[in-house]
């Protein structure tokens, strides 16, 4: 293996655990929590779907800019020394995943027919067995959710570039090396670290296809 | 011990009252009929029940237990259920569907397996147990529903419109199999409906509602039917008859005709009677010392009279007789 390459399989490994790890983060935060907005009825829960909303279109760069200023060396949490490091970045692209995770969700149980909780609940089944019943049904929708909150913390580069530092071996991420080939003028690196991204999205969204397909009849 | 006994129920939706039923009691091992148009509250009635919502005002008390409370209808939830009108099947096999209270009981799994096998056996769905429950057919949903439903031996099984998707077969599989599941152990059956027929027949009990209130009037020859609002008297259309009755209305409404105030004869009677139709006779059952004959005219009409009045007009099912009645007679909701 030359050294190239060993350098491009170790951006593409670092890459697919940052996005790896925001994911299931931000979907064990965003599930639960999109199940709580589409399926009960509490005070604020309008207001918490318009803070949602507008967390979607959140702009990368400005909370990779929050999560600086929170993590440098002077900032309310500088002393985790975690500035420049991968975890930063995660740390970041789950707030970024998180309401994505959450919003569809919600929307997936909300689309699940009404009848699936009353049959549930008449059968007998309790809150959690109610709620894993409506995300069986809702699976495919939820696997939606899933894949859009990977899409975006795998393609993501504002905040990975700012709070991550793009330093090799550390932090260096698929885009963020693009961003820094492209810069540089080696667009031959740029486009291959481009076609390897491609090749994991495709890989991860396959994956996922063949697990959502199991267990149906 | 009474299954279910209902005290000052109301249920409210809205601001607008659904539900008024001040008392009911459902004996265990009893089949209760509840009757009436669509939007009459018998929904709302088997809904509350199923503890699946907590009532506005009063108290359903469960095997003697009131049941108040979240916590309290989770419980009764798991020994009383529902069977929708179009029952929902969860997503995989036939088999998983009626095995799913089962397993949310924690029945182990070869106890479950045989409870399930027994329970599509009786519903003859024996040959279904393997089929995607997403392929079905109406009818065939219905009864795994039910199956699924009388897998679980609840002390009560509550059916909306039980028979509504399902042919005569099908029917037939059901109702059997509900008086199977009766005849093993004490079993209250409550079902809505808004054919008399199925009511007459099968229930030893029988509720009538409208607009959410128990209706006095025999829930008998009840018809939907839009009122001209012409003139007091009007000619209304009733399936492929014109019936006339005297009503200041117009629009939506529903016409009752009381058994009771049906003459029947075997030829056209010459009378104040305004409206006279001829029919066959389809179904006769005997209604304490009288008889209740079916008459089909196009639409079914149910006529009260004396076993007497039976006997010496030769009636007899096949026969055609003639159904008189006034238009003051039908009552106009």
């Amino acid at each position: 293996m030359s050294g190239l390459e060993g350098e491009v399989l170790g951006i593409a490994t670092l890459s697919l655990k940052v996005a790896l790890t925001a994911t299931v983060a931000a979907c064990l935060l965003g599930i639960p929590l999109g199940f709580a907005l589409g399926l009960t009825r509490f005070a604020g829960r309008r207001a918490l779907l318009v803070v949602l909303n507008t967390a979607l279109a959140f702009p990368t760069v400005v909370i990779g800019l929050l999560i600086y200023l929170l993590l440098a060396r002077r900032g309310p949490l500088g002393g985790l020394g975690l500035l420049f490091t991968w975890q930063a970045i995660v740390i970041a692209e789950v707030i970024l995943a998180a309401p994505i995770a959450t919003a569809l969700s919600a929307a997936a149980v909300q689309a699940v027919d009404p009848r699936v909780r009353r049959t549930a609940l008449t059968l007998g089944a309790g809150t959690l067995r109610t709620a894993w019943t409506i995300a069986r049904e809702a699976r495919f929708a939820l696997a939606a959710a899933v894949v859009v909150a990977f899409g975006r913390v795998l393609s993501e580069v504002g905040a990975a570039l700012i709070v991550g530092g793009n330093v090799l071996h550390e932090t260096r991420t698929l885009t963020t090396a693009i961003t820094l080939a492209t810069s540089q003028g080696n667009f031959s690196l740029a486009v291959a670290l481009g076609l390897v991204l491609l090749g994991l999205a495709l890989t991860v969204n396959v994956l996922i296809q063949l697990f959502q397909g199991r267990g149906d009849v | 011990m009474a299954t279910f006994e209902v005290a000052g129920l109301r249920q409210v939706y809205a601001g607008r009252t659904v539900l008024a039923l001040d008392a009911l009691s459902v004996e265990a091992g009893a089949r209760l009929a509840v009757v009436g148009p669509n939007g009459a509250g018998k929904s709302t009635l088997l809904r509350l029940l199923a503890f699946l919502e907590p009532p506005t005002a009063g108290s359903i008390a469960l095997d003697g237990a009131p049941v108040s409370g979240r916590a309290a209808r989770r419980v009764a939830r798991g020994r009383v259920t529902l069977v929708e009108q179009r029952p929902y099947l969860f997503r995989g096999t036939v088999e998983r569907n009626v095995a799913y209270g089962l397993k949310v009981r924690g029945v182990p799994a070869a106890a479950a397996r045989e409870r399930v096998n027994e329970a599509l056996r009786r519903l003859r769905l024996q040959e279904l147990a393997g089929r995607d429950a997403r392929a079905l057919s109406d009818g065939e949903i219905q009864r795994v529903a039910v199956a699924r439903a009388l897998a679980l031996e609840p002390l009560a099984l509550l059916l909306d419109e039980p028979v509504s998707g399902a042919d005569r077969a099908a029917q037939h599989a059901l109702l059997a199999a509900l008086a199977e599941a009766q005849a093993r152990r004490p079993l209250a059956i409550v079902f809505a409906s808004h054919l008399l027929e199925d009511a007459y027949r099968w229930a030893d009990q029988l509720l009538a509602l409208h607009q959410g209130v128990p209706s006095p009037v025999t829930p008998e020859n009840l018809f939907r039917v839009d009122l001209p609002g012409t003139s007091p008297m009007q000619r209304v259309a009733v399936g492929p008859l014109t019936v006339e009755v005297v009503t200041d209305r117009g629009g939506p409404a529903t016409l009752a005709i009381p058994p009771e105030e049906i003459v029947l004869s075997t030829s056209a009677l010459q009378s104040s009677a305004r409206n006279v139709i001829a029919g066959r006779i389809v179904r006769v059952a005997e209604h304490g010392a009288a008889i209740r004959v079916t008459l089909d005219a196009g639409i079914e009409l149910v006529a009260l009279i004396t076993r007497r009045s039976f006997d010496e007009l030769g009636l007899a099912i096949g026969t055609t007789a003639y159904a008189s009645f006034k238009s003051v007679a039908v009552r106009v909701f």
